[in-house]
């Protein structure tokens, strides 16, 4: 082939290969929309992952899987290389370019947005759940303890999911670590709160911040007080005042674990009743408020009804579908949805989790889903 | 776990993506060896001569632009399937020039001109 210097711009670039280019010691990333942005912004990107963990990279809010791309291309990367643009609109650049090629690939990191890997945030701090000032075990614990920092390092996910999942998880700051309530204080407390409520009868919609400290200071910390009116009730002000409204919901749903978690399950009618009666006044309680928490046996005479946690299930897809089949046969996607909702990535639906990891099959005229696979 | 940080403004790369394998002429390194001379037509087609191939390529606006990590310090085991270890962002590569055909393999010794 012939090349006419004629058509060629003045400038060359000699390109050599650098000292450290056999090295292997770059690597290339592939970015998704956003990353490259935040990166020029001076903001970090962070890979986490232990040893045994499939690396993730995290930004400030989103969590990334990584997996590596292979071309059947040599990837080169060269510092200083211009661009046709570039030399034209610096026309008095010097005619030899010598550039280093810093190094070579023929793969790169590959990244997919994922959910953020935030079930191990639980365990840790189930490791040693706060069960009150006067509790022995907190002093002389030898459990681990987390801040922040400690998270952050152990966790796969972003710092604002990890601080977004604490605070759904209702867990609070202690001596500056992060400490998830025992679930027996955490009753205890909020007993003392709807009791009080129920001797001052105050609406469930104002709760007075100041009076429950007043009243309720003797007989736990402040702190623990404010902290179990903010996971159970919304804050907001009043001519100056924090009131609470306190949530109906998230009370019948907490009052419901505490008497399902006694045994392997109960009648249904018999719990419905009891449980009706142990809410403060003025509640309703109704079956959806247990969504993700509990499961009704329809198919059994009488009903009954026992307690299934979804935090309790597996993470991975595949994992969650065969525990749950396990318990299981035959799901409706009404009574499926609340333990597999949690699965669904960005834009993905019940449905198409159904489509992908169950089987579906007419019972009784009613759509029902069963594993893709043999249950042993 | 690991750690990139942008520190000041990053510095702009280019990619080149080729065909085939990039080997040393001599056994050993491949630093310091030439790999040849980059060329632009008037029209901004590039243009790759390497020993007595020339290939002619195309300029690419990356939709995914890449970030060039760099392992830092410790040992440097070259382990292509975990990333652990501390990475710092040194570069950022928005454009590459693809060369398409694929010659025999390239040759990375080209005797210097005098």
């Amino acid at each position: 082939a012939k090349l006419n210097p004629a058509e060629l711009l003045p400038a060359v670039h000699c390109l050599s290969f650098g000292p450290q280019a056999g090295g292997g010691e770059c690597c290339l990333l592939q970015l998704e929309p956003g990353l490259c942005a935040e990166l020029e912004a001076g903001r970090s990107l962070v890979i986490r992952g232990e040893k045994d963990e499939h690396a993730v990279l995290c930004s400030k809010d989103k969590t990334y899987d990584m997996k590596i791309a292979d071309t059947s291309n040599m990837l080169l990367f060269v510092p200083g290389c211009k661009t046709p643009e570039e030399l034209n609109a610096d026309l008095s650049s010097c005619n030899i370019i010598h550039s280093q090629i810093a190094g070579f690939s023929k793969n790169y990191w590959e990244l997919r947005r994922c959910r953020p890997k935030l079930k191990k945030l639980r365990k840790l701090l189930m490791e040693d759940p706060y069960e009150g000032p006067d509790s022995q075990t907190d002093q002389s614990s030898t459990f681990s303890k987390y801040t922040t920092e400690d998270l952050l390092s152990l966790i796969q996910a972003s710092e604002e999911e990890i601080l977004h999942q604490l605070q759904v998880i209702d867990a609070c700051k202690i001596e500056g670590y992060w400490r998830i309530l025992d679930f027996d204080y955490e009753m205890k407390l909020l007993n003392h709160v709807t009791q009080l409520i129920d001797s001052e009868s105050w609406p469930l919609s104002k709760v007075p911040l100041f009076a429950c400290l007043e009243e309720l200071g003797s007989l736990e910390p402040r702190e623990m007080i404010e902290h179990i009116l903010s996971s159970y009730g919304r804050k907001y002000f009043d001519d100056g005042e924090v009131f609470f409204e306190m949530r109906e919901d998230k009370i019948c749903r907490a009052i419901a674990q505490m008497l399902l978690q006694n045994a392997v399950k109960f009648n249904l009618s018999e719990f419905e009743e009891v449980w009706q009666q142990s809410v403060p006044e003025g509640m309703t309680t109704r079956l959806d408020q247990l969504q993700g928490l509990a499961l009704v046996d329809k198919s059994s005479r009488p009903e009954t009804i026992f307690l299934l946690k979804v935090e309790d299930l597996p993470e991975d897809n595949q994992e969650r579908f065969n525990s749950l089949f396990g318990i299981r046969e035959k799901w409706t996607e009404v009574d499926i949805t609340p333990y597999i909702q949690d699965l669904c990535a960005e834009k993905q639906t019940v449905g198409a989790l159904l489509t992908k990891y169950a089987r579906a099959s007419m019972l009784n005229g009613v759509k029902v889903y069963n594993s893709r696979r043999p249950i042993s | 776990l690991s750690h990139s940080a942008g520190t000041g403004a990053l510095a702009q790369w280019v990619l080149l993506e080729l065909q085939g394998e990039v080997e040393p002429r001599q056994s050993g390194d491949l630093a310091g060896s030439l790999l040849g001379d980059l060329h632009y037509t008037c029209e901004g087609v590039p243009v790759l001569i390497v020993g007595h191939h020339i290939l002619y390529g195309k300029v690419v606006q990356l939709e995914k632009p890449f970030a060039v990590l760099v392992k830092q310090g410790g040992a440097s085991q070259p382990s292509p399937g975990a990333p652990h270890g501390h990475y710092t962002v040194t570069a950022l590569i928005k454009t590459k020039l693809l060369f398409k055909t694929r010659p025999k393999p390239i040759i990375t010794h080209v005797p210097k001109k005098v």
